[in-house]
């Protein structure tokens, strides 16, 4: 099973291999995968790979945190209250759609080059989704659950700690899922576009300095860690479904 | 001294302008088991959640030991029919039985002995770690049970709660709660819509009309069920007085 889904991607590579080899010698666009490998293990060696890695996960981590919090504690308050989700109802549909990276710009003048600018913009791409869902996942409730604990008698506390608070946990896990996906994708996007940190801009700098192995190398790195740590966020996300005594998720 | 649990002073129900239950008067006394019957949209379960104090009448008042009924109440407890989306699917069975418990304010030094004491009452006690989705649907509605006699209340209100179930484990639970309730002293209103369950069930039986007038109001019949105590699945089904009561109360069912 595990070897079947890798045969296509070997056979890939191998047809690049023998592409580049044949039309692309001396080329400054293409560079067959074998030299991308070595400019892999030259990356590894001068420690850049670890560096830029650390910098786009840590900042991605970061900012997932920040803007999942932000979401998670709006998306409670709209989903609670009904004045307060048609207080918030437009501000959100104005400020969701805006792309993330149409706020590098004014990023950057507020917090000039650096982690914080990526931050800001990677917590805003991440606060929509998990405002959103967190507000309909609050509002989703089971409403039996929610007689239980009038026929119980529960006081809002109680009813928020015992009932709503679980009731949405496998949801929130979900919302965490897409926001890890989100928090990469525009980590790398806000390096390439502006902040010079990362492995986004390092990639840049390889396409500008006329080395297509190192910017391959780069290229086919970002992917696997970005499917490494989707398949980590999948199964953190079925792992909580269970616990939480969804049948599947 | 009154032993007069629930009383339905003159109820009248409307729901989006249309009446559900034309005046209705009603007395449950302490330990008994009353059974409510009548077509789909009759308005009997309506009159089970205005007892419960989810739905507030138009008119007249529910009264529990001569106070109104103003909201939901610990000392009332509700069983719903669908047992699957009335248990916290990520408590166990235990915990699930101790929210009643928590809700109440129980220490938590004396939870487990009374979470022990109602598993065992209702057949669950080897069952105590599983988590709802582990168990049958019987076994659901037994832990739901078990959570409205762990707040030990005035009068349990049973909606249609083995409507979903199938025949054989129907009846089984039908004993079981039948042998609760003379055991415990429970006083239990039990909605369904199974006339043969009523009758093996009450002490009495309500049967209620829909559409309601003036001339033909909500509460079409009140008829006492007096078959012998323990009742069998088989000699009280076959008791001539049963097969009298079922063929009178029939066409209530809107035959």
């Amino acid at each position: 099973m595990k070897l079947k889904s890798l045969a296509f991607p070997a056979l890939l590579i191998g047809a690049l291999e023998i592409w580049a080899r044949t039309t692309g010698q001396g080329s400054d666009a293409i560079a067959p995968p074998s030299a991308a490998v070595r400019a892999f293990w030259g990356a590894i060696t001068d420690g850049s790979l670890f560096e830029a890695t650390a910098f786009t996960l840590g900042t991605a981590a970061l900012g997932l945190l920040i803007g999942a919090l932000g979401g998670l504690l709006l998306g409670t308050l709209l989903g609670l209250s009904r004045r307060a989700a048609q207080l918030g109802f437009l501000s959100v549909e104005v400020a969701r759609p805006i792309p993330s990276v149409a706020l590098i710009p004014l990023a950057m003048l507020v917090f000039g080059f650096g982690l914080r600018m990526e931050l800001s913009v990677v917590a805003f791409a991440c606060l929509w989704p998990m405002l959103v869902l967190t507000q309909a996942a609050v509002q989703q409730v089971e409403p039996r659950l929610l007689e239980v604990a009038r026929a119980l008698e529960l006081t809002p506390r109680q009813r928020f700690a015992w009932i709503i608070g679980p009731a949405i946990v496998p949801r929130l896990f979900v919302a965490l899922r897409l926001g890890v996906a989100i928090a990469l994708v525009v980590a790398v996007t806000v390096e390439i576009a502006a902040n010079p940190h990362g492995m986004g801009y390092a990639m840049m700098i390889a396409q500008q300095s006329l080395d297509p192995a190192l910017m391959l190398a780069w290229l086919a790195w970002i992917g696997v860690v970005g499917y490494v740590i989707n398949v980590g966020a999948l199964a953190l996300q079925r792992r909580v479904a269970r616990a939480m005594g969804e049948q599947a998720a | 001294m009154t032993d007069t649990v629930l009383h339905f002073d003159r109820v009248a129900i409307e729901l989006g302008g249309r009446q559900i239950l034309s005046p209705t008067e009603l007395t449950v006394k302490r330990g008994e088991f009353v059974c409510v019957i009548g077509p789909s949209g009759c308005g009997k379960t309506t009159l089970l959640r205005a007892a419960a104090g989810f739905v507030t009448p138009s008119q007249g008042s529910v009264r529990r030991k001569g106070a109104p009924i103003t909201g939901p109440s610990r000392e009332v407890a509700f069983v719903f029919q669908d047992y699957g989306r009335a248990l916290l699917p990520w408590r166990t069975v235990q915990a699930n039985v101790s929210l009643a418990l928590e809700a109440a304010n129980v220490p938590a030094a004396e939870r487990p002995a009374r979470i022990d004491h109602v598993l065992k009452t209702v057949g669950l006690a080897a069952h105590g770690q599983k988590f709802p989705a582990q168990l049958s649907g019987g076994m659901q509605q037994r832990v739901q049970i078990a959570r409205c006699l762990a707040q030990r209340p005035d009068v349990m209100l049973m909606d249609e709660p083995f409507g979903a179930l199938d025949a054989m484990t129907r009846e089984t639970l039908q004993d079981e709660l039948a042998r609760l309730v003379r055991e415990e002293g429970l006083t239990v209103m039990f909605v369904t819509h199974d006339l043969e369950e009523a009758l093996y069930l009450g002490d009495r039986v309500i049967a209620l009309r829909s559409n309601p007038t003036p001339e033909l109001p909500s509460l079409a019949a009140l008829i006492d069920v007096p078959l012998p105590q323990p009742r069998d699945q088989l000699s009280t089904k076959e008791h001539p007085e049963f097969l009298r009561l079922r063929r009178e109360l029939y066409h209530y069912l809107g035959h």
